[in-house]
């Protein structure tokens, strides 16, 4: 488990810094098993962060949502850095928005954490329902330690771990200033098992098992506003003229955004599920995702987010690529 | 009901070689259904995957985006990532049980009127086969 002592100091050591405006990172929630986001302007900020299995959030998204209001004449603009903590997923964020240069690299100080699976707070909640003071879990051997009012119980990992880590490829961050900890070895893979046996059904029921989903949506938006990868300046559902996606909220609209967002994260998502675990209404996100980054490696053998220097997927061609029609 | 039932189509052809090649087709008197409504784009690449899905949901049956051959590509590569983008959204429509031979991607040169017409026939009878759209606004 990580050391949350050397997490403070690093955290510390980079507030401190001069070309530094906060550090991000997690700090523990008002009550229950909540884990709230933290920024720590202050080195003595530092002291509250944690890193627990909770911790299950994308961080990566907060260098995106700064804002750079414009400056007056002689107004110097502000490059202070901004610093990260990181898992290995949310790494891949980052170096998929380095890649596609929505950052600069020296705009952000990363934190790296070598991660060994973070829980699903759904499934945590269905457990243990109870919204105590004193709640943690810690991660053991191949279980999870949950402690409650001093009672402890343990739970097998496969119980609570969170969908993405159950397949997770790259538990170390890729890219990182500060590592805490030793770097992790992957154990495991990616076998797309969910989204071969939804492929495997006929039209008509893939059509009645979307349009039950898509009903649902009420189209708050979430799913985009969470998503570190979506930082367009005006999104395509806010334009009004044209309008591509009308406001009321039924089958054919919600359809289309869905469709819509899933297509502007091919060849971008990093699969951290941060999208389907913001939706109010428990729509899996994660597969059409998944099916789009499944089809990706298939037909033109590319991962988002592993290389920084690489160009994005669809902003490039290789003569080689497959085509499905014959000229 | 299935017997009268004649498919929209739209279009997007390339202006360099798709949209000169109906053009070909039209000029030669070819014959072919005309279910067609033609957008000229100035590039494949232009045309964004939002296209597409906006004139389905507007109730266009099918979508031909028609460009140039590989390498003949006016302005070098948007011929190319065109076709990245289609294959990556049809893959996405099957997922989603829209049936994805609703969009085609073809090749046409200025001078193949005779295939433009022949693409647009056989697009025409795969439509009549698949049947109306169900994005179609309004009705499911």
């Amino acid at each position: 488990m990580v050391d949350e002592k050397k997490l403070q100091d690093a955290v510390k050591k980079t507030v401190s810094r001069d070309d530094v405006k906060y550090v991000v990172g997690y700090e523990k929630g008002t009550y229950g098993f909540q884990v709230t986001p933290s920024f720590a302007y202050d080195p003595k900020d530092a002291d509250k962060f944690i890193f627990s299995p909770l911790c299950v959030y994308n961080l990566a998204v907060f260098p995106m949502l700064e804002e750079k209001p414009p400056l007056r004449k002689d107004q110097e603009p502000d490059t202070r850095k901004i610093g990260v903590v990181v898992k290995g997923c949310d790494a891949r964020a980052i170096v998929q928005i380095l890649q596609e240069k929505g950052l600069n690299r020296e705009d952000v100080v990363i934190i790296g954490i070598p991660c060994t699976g973070v829980v699903d707070p759904k499934k945590l909640q269905a457990q243990f329902p109870e919204n105590g003071k004193n709640m943690d879990i810690k991660t053991g051997k191949d279980n999870f330690i949950i402690t409650i009012d001093e009672k402890t119980h343990t739970i097998a990992q496969d119980k609570l771990l969170d969908e993405k880590c159950k397949h997770c490829e790259y538990p170390t961050p890729i890219l990182y200033d500060i590592l805490i900890g030793d770097e992790i070895k992957a154990t495991k893979k990616e076998d797309y098992k969910e989204i071969e046996d939804l492929e495997k059904k006929s039209m008509k029921e893939k059509w009645e098992y979307w349009e039950k989903q898509f009903e649902r949506c009420i189209r708050c938006y979430a799913c985009r506003n969470a998503c570190p990868l979506c930082y367009c300046k005006e999104c395509m559902v806010d334009q009004l003229s044209p309008q591509w996606v009308r406001r009321s909220v039924n089958l054919s609209e919600n359809t289309a955004w869905n469709l819509l967002r899933a297509f502007h994260l091919a060849g971008r998502c990093i699969g951290c599920g941060q999208c389907e675990r913001s939706c109010p209404m428990d729509i899996p996100l994660m597969q059409l995702n998944k099916k789009i980054e499944k089809e990706i490696k298939e037909l033109f053998d590319y991962i988002a987010g592993i290389d920084p220097e690489e160009k994005p997927l669809l902003a490039m061609f290789k003569p080689d690529d497959p085509e499905e029609f014959i000229l | 009901m299935a017997d009268d039932f004649e498919p929209n189509i739209i279009g997007f052809l390339c202006n360099w070689c798709s949209y000169a090649g109906a053009d070909l087709a039209g000029t030669s008197r070819m014959k072919y259904p005309p279910n067609i409504k033609s957008i000229r784009v100035m590039c494949s690449g232009r045309v964004d995957p939002i296209f597409i899905l906006e004139a389905l949901k507007k109730g266009a049956d099918g979508v031909l985006v028609a460009g140039c051959h590989p390498g003949d590509c006016h302005y070098q590569s948007g011929n190319y990532k065109t076709n990245r983008r289609i294959m990556l959204l049809k893959k996405l429509l099957d997922e989603l049980a829209i049936d994805s031979n609703r969009v085609r991607f073809e090749y046409v040169s200025a001078s193949e009127g005779q295939k433009f017409a022949h693409i647009v026939t056989e697009f025409v009878d795969d439509l009549k086969k698949i049947g109306p759209n169900p994005l179609k606004e309004g009705g499911t």
